[in-house]
This record gives structure tokens, sequence and C-alpha cells, in this order.
């Protein structure tokens, strides 16, 4: 009687420090966790974010944004391991969820996502064709009914960070490791232009070294920065035409009219203004940000959403200030 | 009971079979509410005046039970009376708060128009401030290269400069010709007058010897 009470009793006691050690694992694998990658669904009600174990989340805005909303709608609906090495790039069509990572890109459907609920950066066209840079210092172009490469892009010096397009001219943007931000036709594939943005006095940073991190166009005007100071280029007349002191390397840039958003090193969210001055800075949760997306899709979820070095994903509804937080 | 009281309840639907003695009291004890009194005093007229009917007293007390039996129905008709006009004063309040309902249902909606249209200005002027931005930031950038005006006066006094300049130099080069032609002329002169001198040297030397010779 009494060894088979000591022994349940040491059978729990095994059982608590299992299910501790499990809950401490899981633990430090959200202390190290970083969010690289965030893209919404095309319907705008799901947000996809990738980490760097590989795994994609997708959360339900539709569930995090209801007024009655609970603890556990701000968890993933739906986690899946998508690549061995993190998930770099995410970008949504108008059916598929494209994602890289260290070499491969895999489509995976939305309309099935949401039923169960490459060091690669990847773009899309308007042609259908799927743009890729990535570590090999060149830009391959593919066709994604096919899946078959069309053209490759080569001339950066170095393996490419950010990609960006440029509709009205049907120009493509590339910027990279080796400071250069080059524009190429989309059509014939020579460059028709190439900035070196740290030769500029104005945005160069030489204690932070020549990358170009983020990059983004609409048409007229272009933002780029990483390790040259964040600045706002004319593309008309390819001069510098303000530049933002920002603190540290800024990740991710995005017009959103008349304002510009950015995110970097720091905890927070930049808001900037075109002529050149910061406006203001919005707290978040994560100690460094990585991306920065904003839900266009849907005009009722019309939200943003940062996440970075933690695994917490920030949910701003009035821009201004951060409403709460999606966790992996 | 009397079909009275029955017939008096507003919103009755007609269905006497069906309608149970419960239902029935109950709704009276609801409605029922002020008048505590009224039922009773119906119940009483009617048996005053039955008893009245069938009694023999003499004819002063009769009519003294036939006015009371008179004041008990005044007081009645009074109580319906009030109460009819209770229900129309509860049936005009009804209307005005409708007509209010729909007033605030139409100011809302006017407000909702509102706040579309100044959402729509709103979007207006941020493109404004957008536009008004990139305009300032462009300016900036220009502003700092010279102007074109000053560049022109600068170019053209430059170009002045270099033709007057290159027709010095024309000048110059013109004279170095001059001086050049006329020391060879001097030069060649010397020469012809040095081969000049030398030849009538010799000639005399020549001539000095065939002399010496003679002799």
């Amino acid at each position: 009687m009494n060894n088979n009470k000591s022994g349940c009793i040491f059978i729990c006691v095994c059982f608590y420090f299992l299910k501790s050690y499990a809950l401490t694992n899981r633990r430090l694998v959200l202390l190290h966790m970083s969010v690289f990658s965030q893209t919404f669904s095309p319907c705008g009600r799901f947000l996809a974010a990738g980490n760097n174990y590989g795994e994609i989340a997708v959360f339900s805005l539709s569930a995090a944004l209801s007024p009655d909303a609970t603890g556990m709608s701000q968890k993933p609906i739906l986690t899946f391991a998508a690549h061995e090495g993190p998930v770099f790039s995410l970008i949504s069509t108008d059916t598929h969820l494209l994602s890289a990572g260290n070499g491969e890109i895999s489509a995976w459907s939305w309309a099935e996502l949401t039923k169960r609920v490459s060091n690669e950066i990847v773009n899309q066209l308007s042609d259908n064709s799927l743009i890729v840079g990535g570590g090999d210092n060149n830009i391959h172009i593919m066709d994604m009914e096919t899946g078959t490469f069309k053209s490759v892009l080569q001339g950066h010096k170095d393996y490419i960070h950010c990609l960006s397009f440029r509709e009205r001219e049907g120009e493509l943007l590339s910027g990279g490791e080796d400071g250069a931000v080059r524009i190429w036709d989309a059509r014939t594939g020579q460059t028709v232009h190439c900035i070196e943005v740290f030769k500029y006095e104005e945005c160069t940073r030489p204690q932070f070294g020549k990358w170009i991190g983020c990059l983004t166009t609409d048409s007229d005007w272009m933002l780029c920065g990483g390790g040259p100071a964040l600045s706002l280029w004319h593309l008309r007349s390819m001069s510098p035409t303000s530049v933002f002191s920002l603190a540290g390397c800024q990740r991710e840039a995005v017009f959103y009219q008349d304002l510009i958003l950015t995110v970097g090193e720091g905890p927070y969210v930049s808001h900037c203004v075109p002529g050149g001055t910061v406006k203001a800075q919005i707290p978040s949760s994560s100690p460094s940000l990585n991306t920065l997306t904003l839900n266009l899709n849907s005009n009722e979820h019309r939200v943003m959403t940062t996440a970075g070095s933690s695994d917490q994903i920030d949910v701003f509804t009035n821009f201004s200030y951060r409403a709460f937080s999606l966790s992996f | 009971m009397s079909r009275c009281p029955r017939a008096a309840l507003p919103g009755y639907s007609g269905q006497m079979g069906t309608i149970t003695d419960d239902e029935v009291i109950r709704k009276r004890l609801l409605i029922d509410g002020d008048g505590a009194g009224d039922d009773r005093r119906i119940n009483l007229l009617l048996k005053s005046f039955t008893k009245w009917c069938h009694s023999n007293v003499t004819p002063e007390e009769g009519f003294t039970q036939y006015q009371r039996m008179l004041g008990t129905l005044a007081q009645c008709e009074f109580s319906m009376g009030k109460t009819l006009l209770v229900y129309d004063m509860n049936l005009k309040e009804m209307e005005n708060y409708e007509k209010i309902y729909t007033d605030i249902e139409q100011s809302i909606i006017a407000a909702h128009e509102k706040i579309a249209e100044c959402k729509k200005e709103i979007q207006r002027a941020k493109r404004i401030r957008k536009n008004r931005q990139e305009y300032d930031a462009l300016a900036k950038v220009i502003q700092q290269h010279p102007d074109r005006h000053e560049t022109m006066k600068q170019l053209k006094a430059l170009d002045k400069e270099l033709h007057q300049l290159s027709q010095i130099k024309e000048n110059v080069e013109d004279k170095l010709e001059l001086r050049k032609k006329q020391f060879h002329v001097l030069l060649s002169t010397i020469q012809e007058l040095q081969q000049t001198l030398e030849n009538d040297e010799n000639d005399d030397a020549s001539q000095e010897s065939p002399m010496e010779n003679g002799d």
C-alpha cells in the first residue's frame, strides 16, 4: 500500500517535471524567436508570419479584431513548418502564399491554409511573374504558371537584400549588400541606373556600412536605407531630397498616404514626413523590428503589423499606438 | 362574473370561449392598477340596484337609495372618463416618441454621411500635404543649384574672356612670327656679309701672293 502510494507520488512528480521542462523549452524557443517576414492574405482577413525556425503561422485578423476577442484569438490558427532555414520572405498572390527560405520557394494555397487554419526575397510583377533576388548576386524572374525561370539580371556585386517594383515605368529596383541600388528595365533586363548610395555625403554612415536594407518606391520617389541613413530620392533627377536622422539601421520602410513609416533597430516604429523630419516614434514590444506590413486589402481590417526579434507581432489599429500583440 | 369587465378590457380579441378564467383574472389584476375600488363600486351598485328594486321601503328611503345609486354611477362614469383620457394621452405620447425616434434616425444618417464626407476631405488634404512636402523637398534640392540666369551670365562672361584671350594669343603669335622673320632676315644678312668679308679676305690674300711672286 505504502509502496503504491509512493510510486504514485513519484510518477506525479516526474510528470510535473516533464511538463515544466517542456514549458521552459517552449519559453526558450519563444525567447530566441525572430520574425522575419509577414504578409496579408488577398482577402485581408489573415496574416501569415515567418520566423527564424522555418515556421509559418497564420493568424485570423477578423477574430483578433472582433469586439469579443479573447486571449486565444491572439494565437495562430495554424502553424506549420515551411522550410528548414529561416523564412526570410513572404508574399501573397491572389490565391497563393509564397514563402522563401534557404534556397527554395514554396507555394501554399490560401484556401487550404484558411480552411485548416532562400536567403531570398520575393516580389511580384503584375503579369504573373515572380522576381526572386538571391544570395548569388543575381535576380531571377520566374514565370508563375510554368514555374520556369525566364531571365536573370546580373550586375550586383554582392547578395541582394530588397526588391521593389515601379509600376508606372515597369522598372525593378534592387538593393544589396554592395551598397548599390540598381534600376532594371523589367522587359529588357538591362540596368537603367545604378545609384551608389554610400557615395553621397548626406546619406553615408561609414560606421554602419554600405549595405542597403530597405527599398520601396511609389514610382516618382524612392526610399532606401540600411547602412546609410534612410533617405528619400527623387527618381527623375536621381538626387536625394531628404535624409532622415534615425539612430539605427532601417530594415523596412513604406509609403502610406502622406507619411513614411519605417522600422529597424530600436523598439519603435518611426513616422516621418517627406520633408525630412521624424514626426513620431511609436514604441513597440520587440527590441528591434524586422518587418512592417500594412493591410490594404481589406477596409474593415486596415491595420499595420510589425514584428522583429521576439515572438510578438504588434498590431496597430490606429497607426499611432500599439493596440495588441499576436504571438507565436 | 358578468360580461362588463371583459368588454372593458382594451385589446380584447373577442375569443370568448377560449380564454380561461385564470387569464381574465390575471389581466384584470394587471390592468386594474389604480382603481382598486372600481370593480367593487360596480358590484355594489348592482347589488344596491337589485336590493332597491326588490325592497319594500318608504318612498323617501327609496329616493335616498336612488340618489345614492346615481352618485355611485356618476363616480363610475367619472373614473371611466379619466381612464379614457389617460389612454388618449398614452397614444399621443407614443406618437410623439415615434416622431422623435424617426428624427433621431435621420440625423444619425445625416451624421454618417457627414463623417464620410469629412473622411474624403481628410484624404484629399493628406494628398495635398504630401504633394506640398514633395514639392518642398524638390525645391530644397533645386535651391542648392545656382540660378540659371546667373550661370548663363557667368558663361557669357567666360565666353567673352575666352574670346579676348584667344585674340591676344593670336596677336602675340603674329608678333612672334614677325620677329622670327625679322631675325631670320637679320641673321641671313649677317651671314651673307660674313661670307662677303671672307671672300674679300681671300681675294686680297690671293692678290698679294702673285704680286710677291712677280718680284
